[in-house]
């Protein structure tokens, strides 16, 4: 009795991230303290998705346990020593599809990591190879709670996506109390996969493109050892895991979660930054078509909307282009907060020729160009009252 | 004694009712058009009246009118002074999306970067003081208060408004020692460490140990940035769902470009807010962890310490016959630390540092007669072992040459595994990579000291060579997430 529980709907943003990392088929690494849930997470996942669970604790392995036994038969020299698999290896291969857990992760001596190092990234144990349908998924220790743990190599940590494993109180207490919750999975819609790939593959190589440092970067310091960075591999696990989320209808902060655990914090966000500078609609696009321009609700992104418009006038500078991008502004003034449009109108007026007429719609813009006199007026006396208290303190 | 600030702070959540110094100006037709939580109500202690101290709180001000309008242009006007004036923020000051509230006693933030605004307060407060406001209240957003806020309770275990009052104020110590000037108005009653008659420049978890509520804070009682300052709840937040708010990944985002553009050009942004974009995202770690993990890996990375080997058989292979079992053989690790016993090195900084090695050696299987200490200055003397129980001598002062402690600690026998350095890293340093591991505990040290060296202004000590692993001691508290 004390072990019946029932489940509720509840949005999960981790289980998100883990489940379209494991339909993604990349190996997810999850960090979280002991006893934080990470086991039940993996029990529901393979629930869900309707795989058997097989759990591996990797500290308590000796390297030979993945990368195979080697036994001594009738005639070593004619024959060679084959290296004989576990016995949970070959049942996996077997039924030709599960969840492979491996627990303890950090707490597993060098040579055990090394030799997961095959199992995880060539997904060979001795001489048996998994099938396709098996994924992987790993845990382990945050190094503050894993006294006598190692940190995990670079290159075993490349190869992982890094999920940080938190509890909610609420979901704890209310699961106690009898209701835990249940994520709904995301779906994959086959029709926009192909339009997903390509998306993905715009950001990341634009990305790439502006910042080619990030391409690949060994983790330099102390804090950030033993997490994800940047290299080819990390990025093209990046790619996969835009094209999945993109594809599923997945929440930016599921794929934030994704990209920083697979690229780090920094060029993660970096590149969710770009994302966001990505889906703003182009500046020939609103120049072609000013009156039915839809810009961004929020002032930053606007500003950024406006200022790109502005320097697409700058570069191609034509009368047609300017008196657009004037529209435009008055159309942004209408809509919006006046502030964001005074920096963009100045400089727009900037890259007046002479021969240029004004715009008739500039007259639209007055209350951004009084609204920047009163703001003028006010700096002065700021720094009149500065300068008054500055007098006075000394 | 019951004071105002307490007794108001703990019996209404916020906004809490301030001891008005003029009562009789709040007339029926106010109380009756104001929502009943900005109704101002006499002092329930006579002794806030008295005293001298006491500011105004700015909504004591209230026109008996009807309700006032806001006035979008003028806060507007007042965000376009602010991102004139400190441009690094404009990216910040603009996704914030106004909200007007009657509630709000003068202008708060919340989690999801809304920005409530009292229609009357705007209507009262010079435009160029406006504009100071928004920069206080973008930065509390930006420096994460309310997160902050949130961990440091559930750390110290703070519960309750009174408590989130003290947070806000710690807060707002953080933010207005070196916000306002260079183009921006100081608020009126804003609060500094000054008020509280504690020193400038430090951080807000700091703060919150150095004061409580009390006389001092009676004047800021009505003090309120909102949820956004605190964490804590405001019956006007709109919530995770209302419209216009910013995602967690949308802040992060915007967070991230606020401090990119700083750390692109930084000389353009006063050196508090150099320091938040450099932690923002990469919060320093405590040292006591990295030095451990760092240690740790030396002293038991391959070729030392516990692995796998094949040369002796492992006890599994009886049971298995015809197969080739390695087995786990594990020699204890020996560390030797050198210590830079200079006079530029404190007594104190040196006695944790020890302490700490000698607990991580044990933790990894060292025994304390493994672990051996070689005090070294200009020349390394002895190297001692751990297992003295009198402690050890660490004498020393003058100049730093560490390359004797190092062939000192490398000619001991047998050879160490690992060898740790705690030193403040002004020292020349051995040229050829020593045959084991080295981690380098580094106390922080202003690299600026050299400029006024009379003997040879231009030295600059070498820094760390890259074979080695540096770990950072007593590094700053975490100021970002």
């Amino acid at each position: 009795m004390l072990r019946d529980s029932t489940t509720e709907p509840r949005p999960d943003i981790q289980l998100e991230a883990l489940t379209l990392a494991v339909a993604a088929d990349l190996p997810v690494l999850l960090w979280g303290e002991p006893g934080i849930g990470k086991t039940a997470a993996l029990t529901q996942l393979a629930a869900a998705l309707d795989l058997p669970l097989t759990t591996v604790i990797a500290s308590v392995h000796e390297p030979s346990d993945f990368s195979g036994l080697p036994v001594v038969g009738d005639d070593p020299a004619e024959q060679g020593v084959p290296m004989a698999p576990p016995d949970w290896a070959v049942r996996l291969v077997r039924a030709g599809r599960g969840l492979l857990f491996l627990d303890e992760l950090s707490t597993a001596p060098p040579a055990v990591q090394a030799a997961l190092l095959r199992l995880v990234l060539e997904r060979r144990i001795g001489a048996l190879r998994l099938p396709p349908g098996v994924r992987i998924v790993a845990a382990a220790n945050p190094r503050s709670s894993a006294a006598d743990g190692w940190e995990l190599s670079p290159p075993l940590a490349n190869r992982f996506v890094h999920l940080q494993w938190t509890h909610d109180q609420d979901v704890v207490v209310r699961g106690l109390g009898g209701t835990w919750p249940r994520a709904t999975l995301p779906r994959l819609d086959p029709d926009g996969l192909a339009e997903a790939v390509g998306y993905a593959r715009r950001a990341v190589c634009a990305f790439l493109t502006a910042r080619p440092g990030l391409v690949h970067r060994l983790p330099s310091g102390e804090t950030r050892r033993g997490g994800a960075w940047p290299s080819p591999r990390s990025w093209e696990m990046t790619l996969c895991l835009i094209a999945f989320a993109t594809a599923a209808g997945s929440s930016r902060e599921v794929l934030s979660l994704l990209v920083r655990g697979t690229v780090g914090d920094g060029p993660g966000l970096e590149l969710m930054a770009g994302l966001d500078r990505m889906d703003l609609p182009d500046p020939e696009t609103l120049l072609a078509d000013p009156s039915g321009a839809v810009l961004p609700e929020r002032g930053d992104l606007r500003q950024a909307v406006l200022d790109g418009v502005v320097a697409a006038v700058r570069k191609r500078p034509e009368k047609s282009r300017w008196d657009a991008a004037w529209a435009l502004l008055a159309r942004a003034m209408e809509t919006g907060a006046p502030d964001v449009v005074v920096v963009p109108a100045t400089t727009l007026a900037g890259l007046r020729r002479q021969d240029w007429d004004v715009p008739a719609s500039i007259d639209r813009l007055a209350g951004a160009m009084s609204l920047s006199r009163r703001a003028d007026r006010a700096a002065d006396r700021a720094a009149a009252r500065n300068a008054g208290t500055a007098k006075a303190a000394r | 004694m019951n004071t105002p600030a307490s007794s108001t702070a703990a019996s209404a959540p916020t906004p809490v009712s301030a001891p008005s110094p003029a009562p009789p100006q709040v007339s029926a037709s106010a109380r009756a058009s104001a929502p009943p939580q900005v109704s101002v109500s006499a002092p329930a202690d006579p002794q806030a009246r008295t005293d001298p101290q006491t500011r105004t709180d700015p909504r004591a001000r209230t026109d008996p009118q009807a309700p006032v309008r806001l006035d979008l242009d003028k806060l507007f006007a007042a965000r376009l002074q602010a991102a004139r004036a400190r441009p690094y923020l404009a990216t910040a000051l603009f996704a914030l999306c106004v909200v007007p509230s009657r509630r709000v006693p003068t202008m708060a933030v919340d989690r999801y970067w809304r920005c409530y605004a009292s229609p009357v307060f705007v209507d009262r407060t010079p435009l160029e003081e406006l504009a100071g406001v928004w920069v206080h209240e973008v930065s509390h957003l930006l420096r994460d208060h309310h997160g902050r806020g949130d961990r440091v309770a559930r750390e110290r275990g703070l519960t309750g408004p009174a408590e989130r009052l003290r947070m806000n104020i710690a807060a707002d110590c953080e933010i207005n020692d070196d916000v306002f000037g260079d183009g921006l108005v100081r608020p009126e009653g804003a609060v500094d460490p000054g008020l509280l008659r504690l020193p400038e420049g430090q951080l807000m978890e700091d703060y919150l140990r150095q004061f409580r509520l009390g006389r001092l804070t009676e004047s800021v009682a009505w003090l309120d940035c909102g949820s956004g300052a605190d964490g804590l709840e405001r019956e006007w937040d709109l919530g995770p769902d209302g419209a216009d708010g910013l995602s967690e990944q949308e802040r992060d985002a915007v967070r991230f470009r606020v401090a990119q553009g700083i750390n692109a050009r930084p000389g353009h942004a006063p050196k508090g807010w150099q320091r938040w974009a450099e932690q923002a995202f990469h919060p320093p770690q405590p040292w006591r962890e990295l030095l451990g993990a760092a240690v740790r890996s030396a002293a038991c990375g391959g070729g030392a310490g516990e692995d796998y080997t094949y040369g002796r058989p492992a006890r599994r292979s009886a049971s298995l016959p015809g197969v080739v079992l390695p087995s786990l053989r594990r020699r204890p690790p020996r560390v030797a630390v050198v210590i830079d016993t200079s006079g530029s090195v404190s007594d104190a900084e040196l006695g944790s540092a020890l302490l700490e090695v000698a607990a991580i050696a044990r933790a990894v299987g060292g025994r304390r007669d493994l672990v051996t200490v070689v005090p070294c200055d200009a020349a390394a003397r002895v190297a001692h072992s751990l297992c003295r129980a009198e402690g050890i001598p660490l004498v020393g002062g003058g100049g730093t040459d560490l390359r004797t402690g190092f062939s000192k600690a490398l000619r001991g026998r047998p050879a160490p595994d690992a060898v740790v350095v705690l030193t403040d890293g002004q020292t020349p340093w051995p040229d050829t990579r020593p045959p084991c591991r080295t981690v380098v505990g580094l106390f922080p040290r202003q690299r600026a000291r050299a400029s006024w060296d009379e003997d040879d202004p231009d030295h600059v000590p070498d820094s760390p060579p890259d074979w080695v692993r540096v770990v950072e001691i007593g590094s700053a508290p975490p100021g970002g997430r």
